[in-house]
């Protein structure tokens, strides 16, 4: 038998908490998980889903001349058909031999190490996936406005939200036609005004205007998961799951109030919510929710008619009496808030999440081969390295069956200090 | 032959008069003279909605009509809640023409203002729903609607950069959570004493 090495040590933590990933990965608390798994599509092929569509109604109205007039021929309701495929998306984790060491080997330290391998990890995959679930579908995460040696200076929005540091990242050009490289984030400052990310290396033919997208993607045009960029849009080119959208401009288009730079109103969120009121009826916004970045929240606090985070924070004016009352959440206009760090930081989006869902192909696991989740580094010489890797994987796509049943304000002023 | 009907009315109540005099005290007036805070209930509470209507059949979604005019309707979700709104002055909306400039739709060749005419003596917003955390109904009392405006006014008078570090520090102190759920959920997923055998001892 052979001697045990600190890969079968790691693999057994592993196994340990191996059914609590999905849990771990599935909280209820970020856009993407909110995002619920429908029973009747979570499980898919490598096939298409396809989600059938009414498009246009069917059957002709009107008046007629019952002394022998002609009744006129009819019509029947129109259905198209979207699909979805899934993505497969991977997060690697490595520990070093010097956990083994630094630890003695001892088999609760070993496990103390690989389960917070498995929180950080986890974390930073959710924060990864939910980052994307704010694109346009095509795994852009930034538009390089400037650039000074190493320090990329990203254009608002989304600025250096959607990277992390230690991130591999690549670079196209503004077109998403060329591949320019790869380079590693070492710096990431999303707080500052001048949004700036630093990586180790330009790649060759660095361009003010070029974009970053993710690790994986390749070729011209490429696809990634499909955000609230791809579904809430107004757009009436291109494509929206494999529909064209030119044939279909009006069912397609997600309302859209344009608040041209100026700062966030009651009245552009009335428009916006009046919009999904006018096309879905007018007693259908019950279930929507206003999604957007703590810089938005924080300009509707500012207008000063909503009770502040600090309320809630326990501050003065006598507000936790209101704990009670108060349901944890702030609403705009009756319509409960829910920010993020990631949301595009000028955009509201109104959301009705029951006709959003993920297709899933492979729900989230560690990667297996032949048993086994935990795999050996091997370095330059073809020789072992002093160190191991583990995978979390997941194959899904996130859909919507009713682009018309959100709205959104875009091109929001950001509050000062931002 | 008598007609039967069946008459479907909206409920309708009026704030009493104890809740709007702690109102005024707690938010003073306007310059018109109004106060600053009212209490409404959601059917009572009707703005105008302007544009193209898509009515559809409840049963099937599908299209029946559209129609291009200007309602009156309910202006919250929760028709059926004591809300809490604020008074904002006209200049809030901007000016009439930015307002007709942001607000008018074209549908079917006609012109509409989306939110009606523009509010020139300014116009009540919404600050808060009275419902329990679940979303149960809750009665609106003078004590409630009083310590609302109060935490609404307190909330005003704080500085930007207060209000930005305190969404700032419920992000974080969010994510610290995840991190202590999820070490304890993983806990919860490993044998105790990290899976070492142990034997009784007599």
């Amino acid at each position: 038998m052979p001697a045990q090495t600190n890969a079968n040590v790691v693999a057994l933590q592993l196994e340990k908490v191996r059914d609590k990933v999905p849990l771990l990965y599935e909280r209820d608390d970020i856009l993407l998980t909110m995002i619920q798994q429908r029973g009747d599509v979570e499980k898919i092929s490598n096939r298409a889903m396809r989600l059938p569509l009414q498009v246009n109604p069917g059957g002709k109205a009107g008046s007629y001349n019952a002394d022998g007039g002609d009744l006129g021929r009819g019509s029947g309701t129109q259905y198209d058909v979207a699909t979805v495929s899934p993505i497969f998306f991977r997060f690697a984790i490595e520990i070093t031999k010097l956990v083994e060491y630094a630890t003695a080997g001892r088999a609760r330290a070993v496990e103390n190490a690989a389960k917070r391998e498995v929180v950080n990890g986890m974390k930073q995959f959710r924060a990864f996936l939910d980052k994307l679930m704010q694109t346009g579908g095509n795994g852009v995460l930034g538009t390089v406005g400037s650039f000074a040696t190493t320090t990329w200076t990203m254009s608002t929005p989304p600025g250096a939200a959607l990277v992390y540091v230690g991130q591999t990242i690549q670079v196209y050009d503004s077109t998403l036609t060329t591949n320019r490289g790869t380079a590693n984030v070492v710096a990431a400052d999303p707080i500052s005004a001048t949004q700036t990310i630093t990586v180790d290396a330009n790649p060759a033919g660095l361009t003010a205007g070029d974009v970053i997208v993710h690790d994986g993607l390749s070729g011209a045009s490429p696809v990634s998961l499909f955000g609230l960029k791809y579904h809430q849009n107004n757009a009436t080119t291109g494509t929206w799951l494999n529909l064209n959208r030119a044939s279909y401009p009006v069912q397609l288009a997600t309302p859209r109030v344009n608040a041209g730079n100026a700062a966030l109103t009651p009245s552009a969120v009335r428009l916006a919510i009046n919009k999904v009121r006018k096309a879905l009826g007018i007693n259908h916004v019950s279930k929507l929710i206003a999604y957007m970045a703590v810089e938005q929240e924080h300009a509707w606090e500012n207008l000063g008619i909503t009770v502040s985070q600090i309320i809630k924070e326990g501050g003065g004016g006598g507000g936790n009496d209101l704990d009670l009352l108060f349901s944890g959440r702030k609403t705009m206009s009756g319509v409960p808030i829910k920010s993020s760090v990631n949301a595009d930081q000028t955009r509201v989006d109104f959301l009705d999440l029951s006709h959003w869902g993920r297709a899933v192909l492979k729900d989230i696991d560690f990667y297996e081969v032949n048993g086994n989740t935990v795999f050996p580094i091997y370095g330059a010489s073809g020789g072992l390295a002093a160190s191991y890797i583990f995978y979390f994987d997941l194959a899904m796509q996130v859909f919507s069956d009713s682009p018309r049943s959100g709205a959104y304000i875009d091109s929001l002023a950001r509050p000062t200090g931002y | 032959m008598r007609s039967m009907t069946i008459q479907i009315g909206r409920e309708k109540y009026e704030a009493p008069e104890t809740v709007a005099r702690v109102l005024r005290l707690a938010g003073g007036v306007n310059r018109f003279g109004e106060a600053n805070y009212r209490a409404v209930w959601g059917w009572n509470r009707l703005a105008w909605i302007g544009g193209k209507f898509e009515e559809r059949d409840p049963a099937t979604g599908a299209l029946l009509r559209e129609v291009v005019e200007l309602r009156r309707e309910p202006k919250y979700p929760q028709v059926n809640r004591w809300h809490i709104e604020r008074w904002l002055p006209p200049e809030a909306y901007g000016s009439p023409r930015a307002w007709y400039a942001e607000t008018v739709e074209r549908a079917n060749g006609e012109s509409v203002a989306a939110l009606g005419p523009y509010p020139s003596r300014g116009d009540y917003e919404h600050c808060f729903t009275l419902e329990g955390p679940r979303g149960e109904f809750v009665q609106l009392t003078a004590t409630i609607a009083e310590r609302i405006a109060r935490a609404i006014e307190w909330s005003r008078c704080q500085p930007r950069a207060a209000r930005r570090e305190s969404i700032g520090e419920r992000e974080r102190r969010e994510e610290r959570a995840y991190e202590r759920w999820a070490y304890g959920a993983l806990d919860g997923g490993a044998p105790a004493f990290g899976g070492e055998e142990f034997v009784s001892v007599r």
